[in-house]
């Protein structure tokens, strides 16, 4: 026993250096002075520079994340009111709203951003920014919606009942109780809603307009087209940081639960 | 007179399911007034339709008067404590007891010496900045009765609110609950599954079972005059019931031979059953000369329980009996199993109950 117990702890170990040493690699070598070589030559931060110097990094940042905030809104209000209804009331079809709200999920993503683009171009839908923040919405909704239901159904309806016997209507009670009560499920699934929409490149590529970017489809057609550079080092390390600041928030959030 | 609560022929319907059956009873202004039942009686029902929370099938609920049936939960002026507190894990504990205050739009200071008085009447005084997680179960107790009494509703609701606590806790909590009661002037409608809690509270009992209401009454005449089968059964710790026809003049004919009983000769020829409790027998080698009732019997179970000695008396028919003898001194004799002994009782120390 004591040889499985150490088998599986050690295993444990390699699994976790194993998934993120590339993540790793990826951010020393940001640090790299050389230009040509896959070998650390020194320190030095001018990949960054390079970086923060070049406009179109930045373009394509602000429409990432403005496009995320816009979609984490959206889907926040629509997710919580679905979570909502469906948790509170009793309605024909309501056991086969799960099963829909889990489907676009599930379907690989490739075919629904073929779909989407099938359904832009049908309609004569011309792409743009909105087509984009459609496409992510189609899917973030659903993964609101899940979160939501779940905190929910978690949720007493005696906090709501106390409410009103003390005096507040509805909208006192949504506003003051329910909604605080609820916020640390609300913020996780708004960082979520936010990081699936700030990372995705599939569904981004087959509904952008022509010549607008986004960081993935920038960091995406940059290494296509000129190959490896240490600037795009120091972007991904940024990009991962930035996601992985997000992570530790949500499970602060999930921490005090 | 105007009653604090009125409710008037509710019946309330889940489905095909009747859950309160043309329940009606008056509350008192500052009445301690209890509904008591088994699990699935109706009684909880009954304390949502007054405070608006399930809307009534038939019947009419009045706080003081004043037809509140179509008013919703949050225009009655009501106070709750619920079963599992539902206090608000988001605020502390001067907001949550704040807040039906700033509902009714209390200015801030009043609000501020509103909450340090109640705080102080249910002993938590400083607690105002704590937060809900940072209490005992009977502290966060007391913070949720704080929240339903601060702003002087007209009745408060209460839903098995000590359930969750412990026996010692419970108990404790009981005798605080009924002070206060007092002191604040406020009626309170509690409901419990628990006959002791009821028993020593209230000012009056509504006993439910089915969605009917069995009694109302005093404490005293829930226990010493129960309305039938069902009441003295569920009221007090055991009861013994005789069965046997009634014959004019205070007498009853069971297999056990003719017992004398109250006289109630309206029931003449009828079928009834004789209750009597456990600890109104006299049990001895021989009977009680003071005592118009005798029966002989075998001990089959003697059980010390510490004030009193619990026996099990079996009869000439077959019947077990249950007997308390209070344990006075350690001189006095304890029988055991197999002992032939004599109950004894006064005929007015049971009550008849029909059938």
């Amino acid at each position: 026993m004591k040889l499985v117990d150490a088998f599986l702890k050690y295993f444990t170990y390699l699994l976790m250096a194993f998934t993120y040493l590339p993540i790793a690699v990826v951010i020393v070598f940001s640090f790299n002075s050389s230009r040509t070589s896959l070998t650390f030559q020194g320190f030095t931060l001018d990949n960054y520079i390079n970086l923060i110097s070049d406009t179109r990094v930045w373009i394509a940042w602000y429409n990432s994340v403005w496009i995320a905030i816009v979609v984490m809104v959206i889907s926040l209000i629509c997710g919580f009111l679905m979570a909502y209804a469906v948790v509170r009331y009793s309605f024909r079809g309501k056991d086969i709203i799960d099963i829909f709200a889990l489907i676009p999920i599930i379907i690989p993503e490739i075919v629904e951003a073929l779909t989407l683009l099938l359904t832009f171009v049908m309609l004569k839908i011309p792409l743009s920014p909105l087509t984009i923040i459609i496409g992510h919405l189609v899917w973030d909704i659903g993964y609101v919606y899940v979160v939501l239901k779940s905190a929910l159904a978690m949720y007493k309806k005696e906090y709501e009942e106390a409410a009103w016997t003390m005096g507040a209507d509805e909208l006192q009670t949504f506003t003051k109780v329910t909604i605080p009560i609820l916020m640390p499920s609300i913020l996780s699934a708004g960082l979520i809603a936010f990081l699936m929409s700030y990372d995705d490149f599939i569904k981004t590529y087959f509904t952008k307009p022509a010549g607008f970017e986004i960081l993935p489809v920038y960091i995406f057609t940059q290494a296509a087209r000129r190959g490896y550079s240490l600037t795009l080092n120091a972007l991904a390390s940024l990009v991962t940081i930035v996601a992985l600041i997000f992570a530790y928030i949500r499970i602060k959030l999930m921490g005090g639960e | 007179m105007v009653y604090a609560v009125e409710v008037e022929n509710i019946t309330k319907r889940f489905g095909s399911v009747v859950a309160v059956k043309n329940v009606s009873f008056k509350v008192k202004e500052n009445e301690f007034f209890s509904l008591l039942g088994p699990s699935g009686s109706g009684k909880t029902t009954t304390l949502r339709v007054i405070a608006g929370l399930e809307k009534p099938d038939e019947g009419r609920v009045k706080l003081r008067g004043k037809d509140v049936t179509n008013v919703p939960t949050h225009k009655r002026n009501i106070g709750m404590v619920f079963q599992h507190l539902a206090l608000f894990p988001h605020l502390n504990v001067y907001e949550n007891i704040a807040f039906g205050l700033r509902m009714r739009k209390y200015p801030e200071d009043e609000i501020k010496r509103k909450v340090k008085e109640i705080l102080e009447m249910v002993e938590l005084p400083g607690f105002e900045n704590r937060r809900i997680n940072q209490l005992s179960g009977g502290q966060q107790q007391r913070v949720a009765l704080a929240r339903a009494l601060v702003y002087e509703p007209d009745v408060v609701l209460l839903d098995e609110p000590l359930g969750a606590l412990d026996l010692k806790i419970r108990q404790h909590m009981m005798v605080e609950l009924k002070k206060l009661q007092r002191k604040v002037g406020i009626t309170f409608i509690y409901v419990t599954h628990d006959q002791s809690e009821a028993m020593v509270m209230s000012d009056r009992i509504a006993v439910i079972n089915n969605g009917e209401i069995q009694q109302i009454d005093t404490p005293y005449n829930i226990y010493m005059r129960p309305a039938n089968r069902f009441v003295a059964k569920f009221i007090g710790e055991a009861i013994n019931f005789i069965e046997g026809e009634y014959r004019a003049g205070g007498y009853l004919d069971t297999d056990l031979g003719q017992l004398k009983v109250p006289v109630r000769d309206e029931l003449d020829g009828k079928k009834v059953t004789y209750a009597i409790r456990p600890e109104k027998f006299k049990i001895g080698e021989a009977a009680d000369p003071n005592f118009e009732n005798k029966l002989a019997g075998i001990v089959s179970l003697a059980m010390f329980r510490g004030s009193f000695i619990e026996y099990r008396v079996k009869l000439t028919n077959g019947q077990e009996v249950i007997v308390f003898e209070p344990y006075l001194s350690p001189a006095q004799k304890i029988y055991q199993a197999g002992d032939q002994v004599v109950i004894s009782w006064h005929r007015d120390a049971g009550v008849l109950l029909e059938f």
